[in-house]
């Protein structure tokens, strides 16, 4: 925001004038907040990972930012989960419960003798209302380990309220650190800290004058997602650490349509969806989507007034991840100049990176993982047709990253046999890795729609 | 104690040699040219002009002048030669071959002879009897310093490297491999010759390592006299394709349990080309053509091979020999024209929108269903186009509910929006995402 200066000595006037009241609410609200430590366990290295979360029940549920734990990384790869509370160096233990598909929260359960420490934020009013413009929030900073995290206070005003596509408050200032939540001056929740926005500077160098920049502050955030957008989610804790069921709709490559298409296509005040394409054998496919339809509605209600058009696309997708798989999902479709309905019944998500089998061999220096539906999609193959493997990490200056192998590469053929199944591939790699007396090996690669030889030097 | 002699030995020798060669080499210099050009380009949605500095050699008395096909291109629209008298003479393109990286312009015979002005033409020599460490020559004009001369010797014969985007986004180096010199080629020399002490053409200087010194590389006088050939008869080279991207066997003989120096390793086959229809496969073996033995077992054998399928008639019928794991196949291919990546380049200026054809080559490296559509190659600010949210690189398949399947029905389309300009619905795709746009007046 531009007014930015003037509005925060404004605000940091009025806190004065306020202190004694937020400095009565904020050890209270503290409880409500941790740090979360943990470890993520690669192939060659164990990485630390620190995060900030927020308590959502009475039995230690702790939830964390969707962008907290990278999607391709196996529940197996996350260790030591250990749950932190603000100015403590004492860690407390904790169990990683999955991510739920619809908020994309990860969930924490945190052991039993913490639990009393903690205060779910549900034990706090919520906002009877959304903020007012220019309403004041306040929230919780942590510094880092090195610090215990101690918490810091944070304060901003609300500068818009839009839909993206939940109802999320864009404040003046940073207010809290991601995955933390915002409360209002009576104390009361108003909502939960989002990752920020990216902000537009202008880098001035001795070499360079005036390059645009985008820089995005990752430890505070002044996004907030609203607590009527919060409060009926924190239960949906996932029954699998896999997150599962996951709802599927199959329809790929969404955009959304451009408002003067659809008044070209006499779709005025109409937002809608283009599907670019549909995999062969998914719940869109059997019920008849077509590529090229614009979706209109679901289950007859007109897609909402969304900006940037590409909310659309995501609040589609939520459409889809509210619902279990078996639900039915009414699509309005403009199909040319006919206008129908397709009724989908929402199938079972195929296996996700995360989930897929998948073996290191240390010394050619790669793991493969099984060929999964979505590399179908990748590869522009049928589904029917992938077999092999794909690579998914080459260690660096092995064998394997010196022969030019790189992920996502799609394995299909070993020493000029066809790799059908995982099994196949990962004994026949194991026979090679076992074989000392090997000088080398050869593999047939897809890549971008390209197959070619690669040789790979042992030794 | 050696290297005096050495030294010594050449010393003697040398000024004979300069005696012999400076006639010739007097007559070389008065061949050589320099070479403006002013061409367009259509990057940003926009036709512009571009201007260029290049060299080249007059290689025939009816005024012939061999220079790169990266210097003097299609999208020519001026080409001005100063011969060594200093005078300009205007010329224009008989033809270019980016695959090896060669063009040939005619000088305007009519205003030399109105002007009374005279120049040589230079003499080809052998470059297949080159050796390594001969002392050769350079002229051109680099950074446009016209008429400069370098000197340096042949470092290596038969240099491979293939570069798919080497001539202005053009494939190159496929067919042909290079002479490699330490004589100080740089930015301006391309399209020079490279000549013997006695003023023999063995080669047009076409590329350098920026960053690396004295790694100079030319076109063999040997390829560049074929392809000159043809392109006085017409006016390009026509070559045949089928598909197989080749491999050096090096070090995988045993693998394969070949005998040494047999075969050639298929390392891909284009998705849809004549070699993958007949059911050739990647890691395949090539061990003969038509019943002639092939052997690639180095990068620098690669061309030969590529060359001699290419030399085939278009649409002629070829054997290939294979060895496939134990088994032993025969499988016949009919070839195909060879085509670019890179289709007719167009603008429409009234839109803001320029274009490029998308061709079978792009369209099968891009895993396009087929070569329908043109990808936008650049929008102007402010025009109809870049208003419309379309943006380089998005391919257009389809305006006015008409497939694109050539560059004259968006002109068409164009053509009509001109003459009554009104709305105009345009389907678009990238990474396979559909869009629709409305170009508006």
């Amino acid at each position: 925001m531009r007014t930015f200066p003037l509005l925060l000595l404004f605000v940091t006037a009025l806190a004065g004038a306020r202190a004694a009241t937020i400095a009565e609410l904020f050890p209270a609200r503290l409880k409500s907040v941790v740090a979360v430590e943990f470890l993520v366990q690669t192939e060659i290295e164990r990485r630390p990972v620190v995060v900030l979360g927020t308590v959502a029940d009475a039995n230690g549920t702790i939830i964390l930012p969707g962008s907290a734990i990278a999607p391709q990384l196996a529940p197996a790869q996350l260790k030591d989960f250990k749950v932190y509370r603000p100015g403590t160096s004492e860690p407390f233990t904790a169990e990683y419960l999955g991510q739920d598909p619809f908020t994309g929260w990860h969930f924490l359960r945190v052991e039993e003798k913490a639990r009393a420490l903690l205060t779910p934020i549900t034990a706090f009013p919520a906002a009877a209302t959304e903020p007012a413009l220019g309403e004041e929030l306040w929230g919780i900073g942590l510094r880092n380990k090195d610090e215990d995290f101690a918490p810091y206070l944070q304060l901003g005003n609300v500068g818009m309220i839009t839909r993206l596509p939940q109802k999320t408050a864009i404040l003046t200032a940073d207010v809290a650190g991601p995955g933390l939540p915002v409360f209002n001056a009576r104390g009361e929740f108003a909502g939960l800290a989002l990752n920020s926005f990216g902000q537009n500077f202008l880098l001035f160098s001795r070499a360079q004058n005036g390059v645009p920049i985008l820089l995005v502050n990752v430890d505070e955030s002044s996004i907030a997602l609203l607590a009527e957008e919060v409060l009926p989610n924190l239960g949906r804790i996932p029954h699998a650490i896999s997150g599962r069921p996951v709802a599927w709709l199959g329809a790929y490559g969404l955009q959304p349509m451009d408002p003067a298409v659809a008044k070209f296509l006499h779709l005025e005040h109409q937002s809608g969806v283009v599907v670019s394409d549909i995999m062969e054998g998914s719940p869109a496919a059997l019920a008849g989507l077509k590529e090229r339809d614009i979706i209109l509605a679901v289950d007859g209600r007109p897609f909402p007034h969304l900006k940037p058009d590409r909310v659309l696309v995501v609040y589609l997708g939520q459409q889809v991840l509210r619902r279990r798989p078996g639900d039915v999902l009414a699509l309005t479709v403009r199909r040319g100049t006919e206008q129908l309905e397709v009724k989908v019944t929402l199938g079972e998500e195929p296996k996700m990176v995360r989930e897929a089998d998948r073996q290191y061999f240390e010394r050619l220096g790669l793991t493969v993982r099984e060929f999964l539906y979505n590399d179908s999609i990748a590869h522009r193959i049928k589904p029917a047709d992938g077999r092999g493997v794909v690579v998914h990490f080459v260690k660096p200056n092995s064998p394997a990253a010196t022969a030019g192998l790189r992920p996502d590469d799609w394995v299909r053929e070993i020493d000029g046999v066809e790799m059908k199944t995982y099994a196949d591939a990962t004994k026949k790699l194991a026979a090679i890795e076992a074989d000392k007396s090997r000088a080398e090996f050869v593999m047939l690669v897809s890549r971008g729609g390209e197959t070619s030889v690669l040789r790979v030097k042992l030794n | 104690m050696r290297l005096l002699l050495a030294g010594l030995f050449f010393a003697t020798l040398l000024p004979a040699a300069s005696a012999a060669m400076s006639r010739g080499f007097n007559r070389l210099l008065n061949a050589v040219v320099r070479i403006d050009v002013r061409e367009v380009t259509f990057d940003e949605g926009t036709k512009r002009l571009e201007a260029g500095v290049g060299s080249g050699v007059i290689i025939s008395d009816d005024g012939l002048i061999l220079t790169n096909a990266h210097v003097a291109d299609p999208h020519a629209v001026e080409i001005s030669v100063t011969l060594a008298s200093l005078e300009r003479v205007s010329a224009r393109l008989v033809g270019w071959d980016h695959w090896t990286d060669l063009a040939l312009i005619r000088l305007d015979l009519a205003d030399v002879k109105k002007r009374g002005l005279s120049f040589t033409h230079a003499e080809f020599g052998d470059s297949d009897a080159l050796y390594p460490g001969q002392t050769v020559y350079a002229v051109g004009t680099p950074h446009g310093l016209t008429r400069t001369v370098t000197r340096g010797i042949i470092s290596n014969k038969s240099r491979y490297f293939e570069d798919s985007r080497g001539v202005r986004g053009y494939e190159t180096g496929a067919f042909n491999t290079w002479l490699q010199t330490d004589a100080a080629i740089n930015p301006g020399n391309s399209g020079g010759p490279l000549v013997t002490e006695d003023g023999l053409v063995i080669g047009i200087n076409s590329r350098t390592y920026i960053g690396a010194e004295n790694l100079g590389f030319a076109i063999p006088s040997r390829v560049a006299r074929r392809v000159a050939a043809e392109l006085v008869k017409q006016g390009r080279v026509t070559r045949s394709y089928i598909g197989l991207v080749p491999g050096f066997l090096r070090d995988l003989e045993t693998f394969y349990s070949l005998a040494s120096n047999t075969g050639m390793l298929i390392n891909s086959v284009d998705p849809g080309s004549p070699a993958a229809r007949a059911g050739l496969r990647a890691s395949d073996i090539l061990l003969a053509l038509n019943g002639v033995k092939v052997d690639g077992r180095f990068p620098e054998q690669l061309p030969p091979i590529q060359n001699t399928i290419a030399n085939l008639p278009v649409g002629s019928r070829v054997k290939l020999s294979v060895k496939r794991g134990a088994q032993l196949l025969d499988f016949t291919v009919v070839t195909e024209k060879l085509e670019s990546r890179v289709g007719e380049e167009w603008a429409f200026e009234s839109w803001g929108l320029t274009v490029r054809k998308v061709s079978r080559t792009y369209a099968r490296e891009n895993q396009l269903p087929d070569d329908t559509g043109v990808i936008v190659l650049g929008v102007q600010p402010g025009y109809p186009a870049a208003e419309s949210g379309i943006a380089r690189g998005d391919i257009i398949t389809k305006a006015a509910n008409t497939a694109i399947t050539d560059l004259a029905e968006l002109r068409k389309i164009y053509d009509a929006y001109t003459a009554h300009p009104e709305p105009l619905l345009i389907e678009a795709q990238r990474n396979r995402r559909i869009s629709l746009y409305i170009f508006k007046p």
